[in-house]
């Protein structure tokens, strides 16, 4: 009886015993980090060729996100915080489900991978006295910006397009293509994007990457100001399902005519196109901005994105290049074309813009197999490349008579979708960078009777109250 | 926001009793009505909450019912009106009439006349069925695959088992968890791009209800193979037999159960 209770006992406490911790972090690691980081932890997961960045290969004990100085090793909370935050932009999620003690376990297993390099016990860097944002620290830190070469990699506007990185030679440790951050869209930035993670980057570098240690060059208040600069350049993203356009007298020709900063925007996440073949896995451009506005006779959309190299065409590469998608007509019900070049029921325009001849052409698309150009050209575009940032503004007819094209009903939210390719990358045809379906609409001018008719009743109801005070108040005097 | 209605339902019971002891039908009537509409709207609390349509329509039959009940006695309905009297005939009422039945009362009729008449514009609402039914056999690659009591044919293979699922989790890690996540839980990095979101397989309301068959033919046919209720042209998924084999197909399924810790339903 005393064994049987004994044996009960060390049952119900085998998940305490030292025995099981031990087996904890290599369970959880094969199961739920091999398919990338592979089961040697040497970063040649399953997943490694459908992913941009690659998965860290943990055998050289080189850690991009660290406190540490430049050149030692992480300590655990720079890997919990990995795990737990995920990495902004890449593959890799923010892993909540696990317990404190499961990440720690986890943590203990990643550094058996290169024992010798965890050997040594790192000391982190402080990250404290952080001061305010000020107009002065952040005119400071754009100086410092220039002086300390930021540029030449991430450019003038931080968008990651610094001409140092289009040079084929710029890669990392292990020999694979690096992008330097574009720091004006938070939600890509690998390590965060508070004033707090940026600071830790300027200060202890990424290892294994051309991003060096700034903590010897800058002082600490210097690294401050440029932290407050970098995060100064962070856009507001919008996201949503419409966009509203209002009407104007005339279309703004150029991109950078301010009236185009003084609309509102929507802005509209992208993924590969991984339905049709060929399957794009690895982009780079995960947002495209949409703004617009209509004239009596003219609807004008300008799209904006970030690409870190311009591709004309002529350089063996494909041209970049946008592709704006509606419906032929406005779907009565609730049934559209395929989100993705239409359908063979349900066809789609497609307002087609690249950097090799800068102009706007048109097209019909049943599929993505069945594309033919239209007879008759009625889209105009231009598009400006300006240190990192692609603008391009579409212009067509609200009605061109043309039984085939949308026609841009007032009041209507009409369907739009967009594709996007990056030349570098080899993006043409069905490998491209796609979005779901959105809706713009073009806001009728508000009618006469929101103005009259609600003064009118507050007079009536006036008049109404007026009236009974005189009856009541002369019965009451009689 | 729910928890406060509650209190606005107490605030008109307190308000009505008082009436009751002052002797004020008309005050009376407005705790009422402001009880009755803190209860409809505390409903929320217990079940979903009741539609804006049914609770104007409870609101209209209560204020009809109470207003014959306080018209009943001609005493009672005399009283009822009372204060609304005095309010617009007293001379000692002035700059409460003033205020409230020159100012305030026009202004709110103005304002609902406002809020009835400016046009405003909603983007269309797709219902979608998630689970729609799923054909009885379909075509795949020129094999037909009857749908209808099909099982999981590597199931059975107790030996192979953890090798088909191991080949399942690189089929899912090359093809699948792009959108559907890296935890399964619907939540890849490509996963915000779509609309609709990518299913999860985590949790017990998806794959956990849905025979392996389902599955099979969801990821067979994917998009296109979506009956119109599901809205097939929103859909990102691919149509898997363009990339994959059958054995593929049901190893990626036995991986996406097993590692979202869940079963199959079975035929019976």
């Amino acid at each position: 009886m005393t064994v049987l209770i004994l044996i009960v006992l060390g049952i119900l406490l085998s998940p305490f015993n030292g025995f099981a911790q031990d087996d904890t972090g290599k369970r959880i690691y094969n199961q739920w980090c091999a398919q990338c980081h592979g089961y040697e932890g040497d970063g040649e997961g399953y997943a490694k060729e459908f992913t941009f960045p690659k998965p860290r290969d943990f055998s050289l004990g080189t850690f991009k996100f660290r406190t540490t100085p430049s050149g030692d090793p992480p300590t655990d909370e720079d890997i919990i915080r990995s795990i737990r935050n995920g990495n902004p932009g890449t593959s890799m999620p923010a892993w909540k489900r696990f317990s404190d003690e499961e990440v720690k376990a986890l943590v203990e297993y990643i550094k058996e991978f290169a024992p010798d390099v965890f050997e040594f016990e790192p000391e982190p860097i402080k990250i404290e006295n952080a001061p305010p944002a000020t107009e002065e620290i952040i005119k400071k830190g754009k100086e410092l910006f220039r002086v300390a070469k930021c540029v030449e990699c991430h450019g003038q506007h931080g968008r990651g397009n610094g001409k140092k990185a289009w040079r084929d030679d710029f890669k990392d440790d292990w020999g694979y293509r690096i992008d330097p951050a574009n720091y004006t869209y938070p939600w890509e930035l690998r390590n965060g994007s508070s004033l707090k993670d940026i600071y830790r980057t300027i200060t202890t570098g990424l290892s294994g990457t051309p991003m060096t240690s700034y903590q010897d060059s800058l002082s600490d208040e210097e690294r401050w100001a440029l932290a407050h600069f970098i995060k100064s350049l962070q856009v507001e993203r919008r996201l949503g399902i419409s966009l509203r356009l209002k009407k104007v007298e005339s279309i703004p020709e150029s991109t950078d005519d301010p009236q185009w900063e003084s609309l509102d925007w929507l802005d509209l996440p992208m993924a590969g196109q991984i339905i049709f073949e060929p399957r794009h896995f690895t982009p780079t451009i995960t947002n495209v901005r949409v703004r617009g506005l209509y004239t009596e006779d003219k609807v004008a959309i300008m799209l904006e994105w970030v690409d870190k190299k311009p591709n004309k065409g002529d350089d063996g590469m494909p041209p970049d290049g946008i592709r704006l998608q509606f419906p032929s007509k406005i779907p009565d019900g609730s049934e559209r074309p395929y989100f993705y070049m239409g359908d063979r029921r349900h066809p789609v325009n497609l307002w087609v813009w690249n950097a090799a001849d800068n102009l706007g052409k048109e097209y019909i698309a049943k599929g993505p197999d069945t594309v033919y150009s239209q007879q008759k050209q009625d889209v105009k575009a231009v598009g400006v490349y300006d240190d990192g940032l692609y603008r391009v503004i579409f212009v067509r007819s609200i009605n061109t008579g043309d039984s085939e094209d949308i026609v841009f009903e007032t009041g209507r939210f009409i369907p739009f979708a967009v594709t996007v390719y990056d030349g570098r990358l080899q993006e043409q045809g069905n490998k491209g960078v796609i979005s779901a379906w959105y809706y713009i609409m073009l806001e009728p001018s508000t009618p006469l009777r929101v103005f009259v008719l609600p003064p009118a009743v507050s007079l009536m109801v006036f008049f109404a109250g007026f009236l009974l005070h005189k009856r009541l108040s002369r019965k009451a005097d009689a | 926001m729910t928890n406060f209605y509650p209190v606005v339902a107490l605030l008109g019971l307190a308000i009505s009793l008082i009436s009751v002891f002052r002797k004020s039908p008309f005050f009376n009537f407005i705790g009422i009505q402001i009880t009755v509409y803190g209860l409809l709207k505390s409903a929320a609390l217990i079940m979903p909450p009741l539609p804006g349509q049914v609770i104007t329509m409870y609101m209209a039959m209560s204020v009809f019912a109470f207003l014959i009940y306080f018209s009943i006695q001609e005493e009672t309905f005399r009283a009822f009106l009372e204060p609304m009297r005095a309010v617009l005939a007293d001379r000692d009422k002035r700059i409460l009439r003033v205020v409230l039945v020159f100012i305030l009362i026009p202004l709110l009729a103005g304002y609902i006349a406002y809020a009835k008449t400016k046009p405003s514009f909603e983007p269309p609402v797709s219902a979608r069925i998630v689970h729609p039914e799923p054909p009885q056999q379909i075509d795949f690659r020129g094999k037909t695959i009857k749908i209808l009591g099909l099982e999981n044919p590597l199931r059975k293979d107790t030996e192979k088992l953890k090798d088909y699922i191991e080949e399942g989790k690189k089929i899912y890690y090359q093809n699948c968890f792009f959108c559907h996540g890296d935890d399964l839980d619907g939540k890849g990095h490509f996963a915000q791009a779509f609309n609709p979101p990518p299913l999860p397989f985590r949790g017990t309301d998806t794959i956990a209800q849905l025979p392996e068959s389902f599955v099979f033919w969801r990821i067979a046919k994917g998009w296109r193979g979506l009956p119109p209720g599901s809205a097939p042209w929103d859909s990102a998924m691919p149509a898997f037999e363009d990339f994959l084999s059958e054995e593929e197909i049901w190893k990626v399924i036995l991986f996406i159960y097993e590692a979202s810790g869940n079963k199959p339903r079975t035929w019976e």
